[in-house]
């Protein structure tokens, strides 16, 4: 019973220590962690392949430093389907702070493709093949203003070049020449396309979230508002999985590299909750 | 173990520390790197704000173009700024006005259409609702079990009358909805925070340290 | 004037936002751009600029009233004027007039962003990691039978979506998504039933004026 009363009192800097053990160790010494693609990756994957030449895909990275380590290997995986596949990206953020990780998503995977490139043609070339549209403010001028003009509601792009001079936005001008708009999001953000931009102008939306908002999300996947859905580390992991098994892409995986991690805390949470329960149950005996 | 010289992933890394070191306790360092973080983070979104919003969307076609109209966006934007000048402050609730007006007009179809018809659709018992779950015959079930769980939970929030009764029992089965979906929520709420201390401790071990790739 | 100028105004927008779903009439849809695109959009950046402004003034009283932990006030505006000032005069892209950079190292907005808001940012979200583990440890008990289906479907959940799981049974992934697609979905629909019912009923209050809370102050 001494154990028992000993950790009902445990020091919360020793679980931290736990904690940060456990998700440390299998960093360091990694071992293969299979995925199992479920529906919602699979249905968002297949939207994205079936974008007709003429469509572009549009991208919305709007997950900052807070949300970063989820989100950012879902827009590293989904550039590289695009890329691979010659689908043209337009990426955008509803909001100031995710831009600086979203051209960061963009210039290495646009790099990645350059250096292996070889010939010009294999090349991913800025204007052509995709563009940044940057950020405009508030969120609802980009949510309904594409649906009647891109050039409009994003007169300059991220670099401050003029978005109607890139050569690629001369055939797109609102959301019919967009496929499917993905929202890569630590926040409500989905919904909104959903509500503002879909129900408006019929444009289709996948969403890659937090799993903070997976249990909230979700019913927009049920229901088909969106066409697909990744959910937090797994679901980003499961899109990496796909790319690299359907598409031979090559590339550092760095969700999928987090799964020993994930496991083992998973893990030690369970185990801190039934320790927890045990100790509370001897101590009410007492 | 190939620990960097690059000054800025150093500056990245200490600053990371100054933030963990509040598990031990609430420290200067810790208050230093909060308060740094909101001063940076501002600066970054006043560049933003007039290099990409206010240069190309106000300045260029009201001073460059000659786009006279677009001094009443300016004239009605500057009101903003009269919220420190205490006899007229209350001109700032025009734009104000203006923004909840439209926010709040705009809000209402999409809410309407996004968040109640269509969720309805995904939950009445059709037999396409039955084939969307690709379960065969199952699909029938658990079509059955969604729409019974939407109509308990909405039970047990109905205030007006007293639990008792059918209503009784249909907001005790929505309690079990609700504790279940309360469960989902938690489970994936571990896998978040867990991830993004992975993802600091990728940097801390890769960028910095060295230790793996 | 002070209060009926303001309510004439939010009704007046509120029905502008409203009209073009049910319009889709090309003339009042360019209309409804116009508004957008030259006038929402321009009000939101002064608004941003309002909401700095206050910030330094909070921060420079705290700093003049020497109100706890003030010395930190100054991390904070000298902070945002140097980000602030290398953002303006250094450009987004280190392009502008003053110099982004001595030699090989670079200090332009783009680096400051990626090495101190990047950093920082994350690391203050990846605390409620440790913060989550022992709240678990200490706080979640089993009391009732509702506090158990919430521990179980949250057990499963989480073995659910690692690979362990998998390892475990193959059915386990399998149920975690079950949970989430029927169970889950029932509850929260209901839940989003009523906060968009809620919300309906709120923003009619306000364009018609009924709801005035946000014009603040009396007068």
């Amino acid at each position: 019973m001494k154990i028992l009363e000993y950790l009902s009192t445990l020091d919360r800097r020793i679980i931290y220590l736990v904690l940060a053990i456990v998700v440390i160790l299998p960093l360091i010494f990694p071992s293969i962690q299979r995925v199992r693609v479920m529906d919602p990756v699979g249905k968002l994957f297949a939207a994205i392949d079936a974008i007709p030449d003429e469509q572009i895909l549009m991208l919305d990275f709007d997950y900052d430093p807070q949300t970063q380590p989820e989100l950012e290997p879902m827009a590293v995986a989904l550039l590289r389907h695009a890329f691979n596949r010659r689908i043209k990206v337009a990426v955008l953020s509803l909001y100031v702070q995710p831009l600086g990780l979203a051209k960061k998503a963009l210039d290495q995977v646009a790099e990645e493709f350059n250096s292996q490139a070889k010939i010009r043609a294999d090349s991913i070339v800025y204007g052509q093949d995709y563009v940044f549209l940057g950020w405009q403010p508030p969120p609802i001028v980009p949510l309904l203003g594409m649906g009647i003009s891109i050039a409009e509601v994003y007169p300059r792009d991220y670099y401050g070049l003029r978005t109607d001079s890139l050569p690629m936005m001369h055939k797109v001008r609102n959301f019919n020449d967009v496929g499917i708009i993905v929202c890569v999001s630590g926040g409500n953000a989905p919904i909104w396309w959903v509500a503002y931009s879909q129900t408006r102008f019929g444009v289709a939306v996948g969403a890659g979230i937090t799993s903070v908002y997976a249990s909230e999300l979700y019913q927009y996947f049920q229901s088909g508002q969106f066409s697909g859905l990744m959910i937090g580390m797994k679901g980003a992991a499961e899109y990496e999985e796909t790319v690299a098994s359907s598409l031979r892409v090559s590339g550092r995986r760095k969700a999928t590299e987090a799964l020993g991690s994930l496991n083992a805390a998973h893990l030690t949470i369970i185990i801190f909750i039934i320790i927890g329960n045990i100790s509370f149950v001897a101590r009410r005996r007492k | 173990m190939n620990i960097t010289s690059d000054p800025w992933i150093w500056i990245g890394g200490l600053l990371t520390l100054c933030i963990f070191s509040f598990l031990y306790k609430d420290n200067p360092f810790y208050k230093f790197a909060e308060h740094l973080f909101v001063g940076v983070a501002n600066g970054y979104f006043l560049t933003f704000t007039v290099h990409r919003v206010l240069g190309p969307n106000l300045f260029v076609p009201l001073f460059v173009q000659g786009r006279i109209w677009y001094v009443i966006s300016l004239t009605v934007g500057m009101l903003y700024i009269l919220r420190f000048v205490p006899r007229v402050s209350w001109l700032v609730r025009i734009p104000i006005a203006v923004t909840i007006g439209y926010y709040t007009g705009a809000v209402i179809p999409a809410t309407i259409q996004a968040d109640i018809i269509r969720q309805i659709q995904a939950t009445i018992l059709t037999p396409q609702n039955f084939q969307s779950w690709n379960a065969g015959s199952s699909g029938i079930i658990w079509s059955v079990i969604l729409f019974v769980g939407v109509a308990c939970t909405l039970s047990y929030f109905y205030f007006s009358r007293e639990h008792k009764g059918v209503l009784g029992v249909t907001s005790k089965i929505g309690v079990i909805f609700i504790m279940v979906g309360f469960g989902a929520a938690f489970g994936y709420t571990v896998m978040a925070r867990v991830s993004l201390l992975i993802g600091r401790f990728q940097f801390i071990l890769g960028p910095w340290f060295g230790i793996i790739e | 004037m002070k209060r009926t100028l303001p309510l004439i105004l939010v009704f007046i927008f509120g029905i502008m936002g409203i009209v073009p779903y049910y319009i889709p009439h090309g003339g009042y849809q360019t209309l409804d751009n116009m508004v957008r695109n030259d006038f929402l959009r321009i009000l939101s950046a002064f608004a941003i600029v309002l909401g700095l402004g206050s910030l330094m003034k909070v921060h420079i009283d705290k700093i003049k009233k020497h109100r706890e932990n003030w010395p930190y006030s100054y991390v904070l505006i000298i902070g945002f004027v140097v980000s602030g000032f290398i953002g303006l005069f250094g450009g987004i892209e280190g392009n502008g007039m003053l110099p982004t950079s001595i030699a090989s190292f670079k200090f332009d907005i783009e680096t400051l962003y990626l090495n101190i808001i990047v950093p920082l940012g994350s690391t203050m979200f990846a605390l409620l990691a440790f913060f989550m583990a022992s709240a678990s440890y200490r706080a979640f008990r089993v009391r009732s039978l509702e506090s158990a289906l919430l521990l179980s479907a949250a057990f499963i959940v989480m073995l659910g979506v690692i690979p362990l799981g998998d390892r475990i049974s193959p059915h386990l992934p399998t149920f975690a998504q079950w949970i989430m697609d029927i169970p889950n979905v029932a509850s929260k629909r209901g839940i989003t039933f009523g906060i968009a019912l809620g919300g309906l009923a709120t923003s009619l209050k306000v364009i018609l004026g009924i709801e005035r809370s946000w014009l603040g102050g009396k007068e």
